[in-house]
């Protein structure tokens, strides 16, 4: 078996596909309909386009345990996932420049350097960079 | 401070207090990252850390989850993929990144990857 997907919970799929295209610079790969509201919607690195695939699932909208269990993260500043990035201080300036908010700015953490944003479909999301 | 930021704060203080020994490995790593393609082994990095080698395997291990080999074997076998994809030979690929037998390189690549270093470029060969 091979990891090739992983799924983000979100609360608008549109939204969220601007945000994780124009904002943090993913570049969509999938985009099925599945109904009139839902798709079956990923992107994927720019500099790594053939590997894993973040799928953008709006089960907060369809399953109340997923909504729970989203706001319950997010309200505790914990991140639903991480990306990597060579350099965080740079991607954080970029990233604040286009308007997107840090619940916590770059921070050393022993060997490595993080950083955490808010999404705006109702997650927050940790940069990290290996020092 | 966020529930997340607490936690972070507890787990700095337990696991990341000793800045010397973050020093080391962090060094440690950028060594191995610049110098890939060399013949490294522990009684060379040591050195160049002023550490025993027993100290460093330790260290490195306890802050990567990894020894300075394994992480060094992943590097190599991470440009490889790279050169690979890029049109170079296997036998070019195998030694610009410090390998020294095309055979025991194949193997490794295989038992990593899946499949064979000419299999791999013929899967994911992109023209530069």
């Amino acid at each position: 078996m091979k990891v090739k997907v992983i799924s983000i919970p979100v609360q608008d799929q549109e939204k969220a596909l601007r945000f994780y295209t124009e904002k943090l610079g993913f570049v969509k790969k999938i985009d099925v309909p599945l109904d009139e509201n839902n798709r079956w919607l990923t992107v994927v690195s720019k500099e790594d386009q053939d590997g894993p695939e973040i799928l953008l699932e709006p089960s907060p909208k369809h399953f109340e345990p997923a909504k729970t269990y989203q706001k319950a993260l997010f309200d505790a500043g914990i991140p639903y996932t991480q990306f990597n990035a060579d350099n965080v201080q740079q991607e954080y300036e970029r990233i604040t420049s286009l308007g997107v908010e840090f619940s916590m700015k770059p921070t050393e953490m022993g060997t490595v350097k993080i950083a955490v944003f808010n999404d705006t479909c109702g997650n927050n999301i940790q940069i990290v960079e290996m020092l | 401070m966020t529930h997340y930021q607490t936690e972070l704060e507890k787990l700095k203080s337990i696991c990341y207090s000793n800045k010397g020994q973050i020093e080391t490995v962090i060094g440690t790593r950028h060594y191995i990252n610049s110098n890939f393609d060399q013949d490294l082994n522990l009684d060379l990095l040591s050195h160049i850390r002023f550490t025993s080698k027993f100290h460093l395997l330790r260290l490195f291990k306890k802050y990567y989850g990894q020894t300075p080999k394994q992480y060094l074997t992943d590097t190599r076998l991470g440009k490889a993929k790279e050169l690979l994809r890029s049109g170079a030979t296997v036998t070019e690929t195998c030694f610009d990144v410090g390998f020294d037998s095309p055979s025991s390189f194949c193997t490794l690549f295989k038992s990593r990857a899946g499949l064979s270093p000419t299999e791999f470029q013929k899967s994911n060969f992109r023209k530069v």
